[in-house]
């Protein structure tokens, strides 16, 4: 949980993001307690509210779950979870801007095809 | 319960600085309150804290009138800007000294807090306060609206003059006393982009009256900017609400506010990106110059 807020989405957005990220990375761990709200905000000098809300997406996907009096875990099979989730979402987020800008600059197909199999080698 | 103010009125000789002000602050939020220079935001901050009268209107703390209203004001600090010139009397008069009468003020006073805090800025409190520079002065102020432990706290431009290391302390600072007292704080900025994050709702003050009051986040969503070929810009925010446009050859950017349920025409070849609280500010009330 220790990368840096930008301006290019909305914080709460962010704070869901980087918890995906942080549990990809096995930072944090399936039935492991994740920071609190609170904890979030002073990290980030956010407002808690803005914290609740990033967290409360993962909840509502399953990938956090509650704990009555204790706080957020990490739900078992959030990793399958999130994997899934982001491979699903690969081609619009990531495809999708890659191809306009080869559109713009005329490459070809065929090129960006070599290009790709030249990188991934 | 909450404080509520009912159409506000303030006139100086004459002149109307609050036009028919509501609002409702609710407890356990962080509110901003921004306008620009001259808006009447310290004015409003002095009505709310029963500091000036209103010229008409209403400010009641769950249901009761806080003018001169000793239960009310027990619960409310409004922590202003210090001015320690020769005419307000606070020149001569030493930090340590300054901090002691306000702690008089306020029943749940934190002095350990207020320990912590002098030691936290290095603050000098045998200095006096004529001798003190702007920053210093801030430090004051935001030692005494923290420790009064005031259920409502109001601070009036707290950060001015601070270096941007105190700033960020005290950004720290505010999000720990909020989250361990859940107290309501309203605080009134010019640097808007270092405070917004922390600010649950913000309240935009224009020209006497309020412009907008609401969710920061909602409000920062529903504005963005879009840049492109002039032509381009001008059919994809066809029919929506443009503000602050700017122009360069036949290059265009516009910032556009939507209504719930209104879309930038993306099928144009535009760029469409999110915009900050301050700029969003900015194109809100930033333009009359060019009208």
């Amino acid at each position: 949980m220790n990368e840096q807020l930008t301006g290019q989405k909305s914080i709460y957005i962010q704070i869901g993001e980087m918890m995906e990220t942080d549990i990809l990375r096995g930072i944090l761990l399936e039935e492991e307690q994740v920071p609190s709200t609170n904890e979030l905000a002073r990290l980030y000098t956010i407002n808690p509210a803005t914290a609740a809300k990033g967290v409360g997406l993962l909840v509502d996907e399953g990938i956090l779950y509650k704990r009555r009096g204790i706080g957020m875990f990490v739900s078992p099979g959030a990793r399958e979870k999130i994997l899934a989730k982001r491979r699903a979402a690969f081609a619009e987020n990531h495809l999708a801007p890659l191809l306009a800008e080869a559109r713009s600059l005329g490459i070809s197909k065929e090129e960006l095809i070599d290009m790709i199999g030249e990188r991934m080698k | 319960m909450s404080l509520i103010c009912e159409n506000i009125v303030k006139t100086y000789s004459g002149k109307e600085v609050l036009q028919d002000v509501s609002l409702e602050l609710q407890p356990g939020k962080i509110y901003g309150l921004i306008g620009r220079n001259g808006a009447g935001k310290t004015t409003l901050l002095s009505i709310l804290t029963a500091q000036n009268p209103a010229t008409r209107g209403s400010v009641t703390l769950d249901g009761a009138p806080v003018w001169e209203n000793r239960r009310s004001l027990e619960k409310l600090c409004f922590s202003r800007e210090l001015n320690a010139n020769a005419e307000s009397g606070l020149a001569a008069m030493k930090a340590k000294e300054y901090l002691r009468i306000a702690s008089t003020y306020y029943e749940g006073w934190d002095k350990a807090l207020e320990e912590r805090l002098v030691q936290l800025f290095e603050l000098n409190t045998k200095k006096k306060m004529g001798k003190m520079s702007k920053g210093m002065l801030s430090m004051v102020t935001i030692i005494v609206a923290l420790c009064s432990k005031a259920p409502y706290t109001f601070l009036d431009e707290p950060v001015a003059g601070l270096d941007v290391v105190a700033r960020e302390q005290f950004y720290k600072l505010l999000l720990e006393e909020y989250t361990e007292s859940g107290r309501t704080f309203v605080v009134s900025t010019h640097i808007i982009e270092e405070a917004a994050d922390l600010l649950e709702e913000v309240i935009i003050l224009h020209q006497g009256k309020v412009l907008l009051s609401g969710e920061t986040q909602s409000f920062v969503d529903s504005a963005c900017h879009v840049s492109g070929k002039a032509e381009e810009v001008d059919a994809a925010v066809a029919g929506l609400e443009v503000r602050h446009v700017e122009t360069m050859g036949r290059s265009k950017g516009v910032t556009v506010f939507l209504e719930p349920g209104q879309k930038i025409d993306e099928s144009r070849d535009v760029s469409v990106q999110p915009v900050s609280l301050q700029r969003a500010f900015v194109a809100l009330c930033g333009e009359e110059e060019h009208k």
